[in-house]
């Protein structure tokens, strides 16, 4: 487990002293995937940074399965790697399998287990066939999957993951998330922070919400967005509607103090939609056949973590993302 | 393509987990000592790769140095043919032997600069950013910087120093005091040189303008050195400024042993002087390496000055 | 607004513009490095005539110069070096930076323009070349070095040759930069080559016949014949190795251009 508790980061310069992270108590178990959110400057690529040991908290302490970054950080750093995104950070003189042997070389990973790991991220990472390729001739998106590769040498005990997916191709970003799964599945702790919010509701089980650098919520995606109190939105397209169809509709809407949107359709069919926190497809159904409608399609879209950030930011009037 | 099959068990996983949690145990000087072992190794072939094959070397090591070293001897030899050479300098009055003494100073030159071009090289991994992942390493931050330096000098000084050897043996101007003084004059340029080398990558990894260094470490560096002219040819302020290079020293010993037929007890002083600078060149490169990455932590910039 | 006003703007802007840039993007890395080159060859020179000439130098260097003056000699030479140098480092390499800035593409579509463009670059460079080379002969005089004087038009015309010289290697050079890909091991390799074939620090007398024959090959061997003659012996212009240095220069600069547009395309292909 990684524990901080009050952590802080400042960053002082002649002029004047910026805060980066103001007081962060997070939890990173093993085995489970943790997210990270907030926009530009919330301070999460700092928090990384402290907890891969490049940079050291100005207050507050880190701990690292009990070891003290700074105390220990030989310890700690053979249990950690960072993954960034957009990383290309890799020796282009060499080639993909000499760029891992040699970072494995750094964690002290023993021959032995080496020289099979480093077949099986370059298998894992899908450049086996350009092993023994020098990386000037690779392309961009294959450095990046080289360095992906990088961050997993030495059998990570804990992943740090910054925007991982961040300029990477659609079905590669997929096949990283499935990696990701599976590395939470077997016991890795990872910790996640990305701009995709469809990833972060996918991958992580458990989510810390940051602004300014400070702890605004945290909870699980389901437990965020039932927090935030945001709206599903019930969609119905009726055939054969009159007047009293939509009068039904906006009296229903005035009951429940929901907004309703009604339109029509190109083919002259009825499209009424209804957004509220409760559950209100059934009444909505009710009143729509009890006016001599026809239901031609109903449609229930749940509220997604998306809404549920952007709803936490709205009443932050902080956060933007 | 990240090819994960759904169901397959990640292979590189079967191997030994780590240690149990929240034991804080010092590793075992044996452990310690293998895992520096094993990146010195990844280091040097990493240094390899870097400037294996590159055209560069052949030419900044051996090309360059030999028409140097034919102008310098052509510039010089004026002033050694001259009446009275012998009571100012003995052994310049043998065109061989002066030739010999500016060749001992190509080489050394050529050993101890090829140093700061692979630290001005490695300064640019701050750049690139790979810097920041040998810092995220658990990986000894001395051994890496002293491998670094030792392979661009295995790199790049065996051309001329194969050169060097064949040259002398064909001019036949050396004689040695004993056959271990071979040995002598090896080490008297291999460890000042590794240690300059840990040293300068070390500062120059974390400076702002490291083209500045390199420039001012090119041509002061063989005039305050005595590379081209003798030590007593050098104004006291600046051979109390040579004095802090270890090619000065080293050059002295190499010269003294391989011209002059001196013995290790003659050059004892000499290479105690080099011996304590190269352990205070060390000193510095683990304080730089010290300050500068604690720097770093603070400021999350990896400048140091 | 007069109709004046607008031509003066324009030169107004694009003077600052050049300054601007010149200022920002000024090579002082090459400028203090080439000047400690020379300030450490003329102060290497100084010592060893003080130290081991003990303030004399052998009989055969001053019959194969003319002159018993070495510390002269040296400065000469050395003023001479980085003036080839630099004429090198500004108008051979102005082309592969314009490559590298990814402004040669747009220079190529206006091919007449080519030889204006290296002149008029050379203008300019040699302006700064004389600033550059003065902070060297200051140092120099400064160490006790006085070279020969002779009158305002033979020293002229010494450095006019020179300069031609210098123009003609740098043409062919900038095209062999762009073909290469590279600047930096074709200039150094020019610059120890020619340091020790064209005689800058020491009479090409003493070189192995061979290698004097190979010195030929270049201008600057026989330009500096002329620069001796004004600056070492004082004997004036030699009107047969001026010739020589001019038509020399003259050649490179003209096969130069005619290798340049193959290069150019070279270049192109490659890059793309």
């Amino acid at each position: 487990m990684i524990r901080t508790v009050g952590l802080r980061k400042e960053f002082r310069t002649r002029r004047a002293t910026t805060t980066a992270v103001a007081g962060l108590t997070l939890e990173i178990p093993r085995g489970r995937v943790t997210g990270l959110l907030g926009l530009n400057g919330a301070g999460k690529t700092t928090t990384i940074k402290i907890l891969a040991t490049l940079l050291r908290p100005t207050a507050g302490t880190v701990l690292v399965d009990d070891l003290d970054p700074l105390r220990d950080a030989g310890a700690v750093r053979r249990r950690i790697n960072l993954i960034a995104g957009g990383e290309r950070m890799v020796y282009a003189r060499m080639t993909g399998r000499e760029n891992l042997w040699y970072f494995g070389r750094l964690y002290d990973v023993p021959g032995a287990v080496l020289r099979p790991r480093v077949a099986e991220l370059l298998e894992l990472v899908g450049l086996s066939a350009a092993a023994d390729t020098r990386v000037e001739r690779y392309s961009r998106g294959m450095t990046q999957r080289l360095s992906i590769a990088r961050g997993l040498i030495n059998d990570p005990a804990y992943l740090l993951l910054d925007e991982p997916t961040l300029g990477l191709d659609a079905p590669i970003a997929r096949d990283l998330r499935r990696v990701v799964a599976r590395l939470a599945a077997e016991g890795t702790g990872v910790l996640l922070t990305s701009h995709y919010l469809a990833e972060v509701e996918e991958l992580c089980q458990h989510v810390y919400v940051i602004a300014g650098g400070h702890h605004l919520t945290a909870g699980s995606p389901a437990e965020l967005t039932a927090r935030a109190g945001c709206h599903r939105s019930v969609r119905v397209t009726v055939t054969g509607a009159g007047p009293e169809v939509a009068a039904a509709v906006e009296s229903l809407a005035a009951d429940l103090g929901a907004a309703a949107v009604l339109d029509r359709a190109a083919d002259g069919s009825l499209v009424a939609s209804l957004s509220h926190p409760g559950e209100i497809a059934g009444p909505l159904a009710m009143a729509v056949v009890g006016a001599g409608g026809t239901l031609a399609g109903l449609e229930v879209a749940e509220p997604t973590l998306e809404d549920a950030i952007l709803a936490l930011n709205d009443r932050a009037g902080m956060v933007s993302a | 393509m990240i090819t994960l099959r759904p169901h397959e068990k990640l292979l590189y996983r079967a191997t030994p987990r780590r240690a149990a949690a929240g034991r804080r145990t010092r590793r075992p000087a044996g452990q310690a000592l293998r895992h520096a072992g094993r990146v010195f190794a990844a280091e040097a072939l990493k240094q390899h790769r870097r400037s294996f094959g590159s055209k560069l070397v052949v030419f900044s090591m051996l090309i360059w140095p030999v028409m140097q070293l034919a102008a310098t001897y052509y510039t010089v030899r004026p002033l050694a043919a001259t009446p009275g050479i012998a009571e100012r300098w003995p052994l310049a009055a043998d065109p061989g032997l002066l030739l010999a003494f500016l060749a001992t100073g190509t080489l050394g030159f050529t050993f101890f600069f090829s140093l700061v071009q692979s630290a001005w090289h490695f300064s640019f991994e701050r750049v690139t950013g790979t810097l920041e992942l040998l810092f995220l390493s658990p990986a000894d931050r001395l051994v890496i910087v002293v491998a670094n330096g030792f392979g661009a000098l295995v790199q790049n000084a065996w051309l001329f120093t194969c050169f060097m050897i064949a040259a002398f043996t064909v001019l036949d101007v050396v004689h040695v005091a004993h056959p271990a003084m071979y040995a002598v004059v090896f080490l008297a340029l291999l460890v000042p040189a590794i240690a300059w080398g840990a040293f300068l990558n070390s500062v120059l990894i974390f400076s702002r303008d490291s083209a500045f260094l390199y420039t001012l470490l090119d041509d002061p560096m063989w005039f305050a050195a005595g590379v081209r002219l003798p030590l007593f040819a050098l104004p006291g302020w600046i051979r109390a400024a040579g004095s802090v290079l270890p090619l000065t020293g080293s050059l002295v010993v190499v010269r003294g042993a391989l011209l002059s037929g001196q013995t290790a007890g003659e050059l004892a002083p000499e290479l105690a002087a080099l011996a304590g600078l190269s352990a205070l060149l060390f000193a510095a490169a683990v304080l730089a390496l010290r300050l500068g990455e604690a720097n770093a932590q603070r400021t999350g910039r990896l400048r140091l000055f | 607004m007069s109709v004046l006003s607008f031509p003066v703007q324009v030169g107004w802007a694009t003077f600052r513009r050049t300054w601007r840039v010149t200022r920002r993007a000024y090579p002082w890395s090459y400028f203090i490095g080439t000047l400690m080159l020379g300030v450490f060859t003329v102060g290497l020179a100084h010592l060893g005539l003080q130290a081991i000439g003990g303030g004399q130098v052998a009989a055969g260097f001053t019959a194969a110069t003319g002159s018993a003056d070495y510390l002269g000699y040296i400065t000469v030479g050395a003023a001479a070096f980085m003036f080839t140098t630099h004429g090198v480092l500004w108008v051979g390499k102005a082309l592969i930076e314009e490559q590298r800035a990814g402004t040669l593409g747009a220079l190529l579509l206006a091919p007449a323009r080519r030889l204006p463009y290296l002149l008029g670059f050379a203008g300019f460079a040699f302006t700064a070349i004389a600033l550059e080379v003065a902070v060297l002969l200051g140092c120099a005089l400064a160490l006790g070095a006085r070279p020969a004087a002779m009158g305002a038009s033979q020293a002229a015309l010494a450095v006019l040759t020179l300069g031609v010289a210098v123009f003609g290697m740098s043409v062919v050079l900038g095209g062999v930069m762009i073909t290469a890909g590279e600047a930096h091991i074709t200039q150094n390799t020019v610059f120890f080559a020619i340091a020790l074939l064209s005689g800058f620090t020491f009479p090409r007398q003493d070189l192995p016949v061979v290698l004097q024959w190979l010195g030929e090959l270049v201008p600057t061997t026989a330009a500096m014949d002329v620069i001796r003659g004004v600056f070492t012996t004082g004997a004036g212009v030699p009107p047969g190795r001026a010739a020589v240095a001019v038509l020399l220069g003259l050649a490179y600069t003209a096969a130069g251009l005619a290798y340049l547009p193959r290069a150019e395309r070279h270049s192109m292909e490659r890059n793309h």
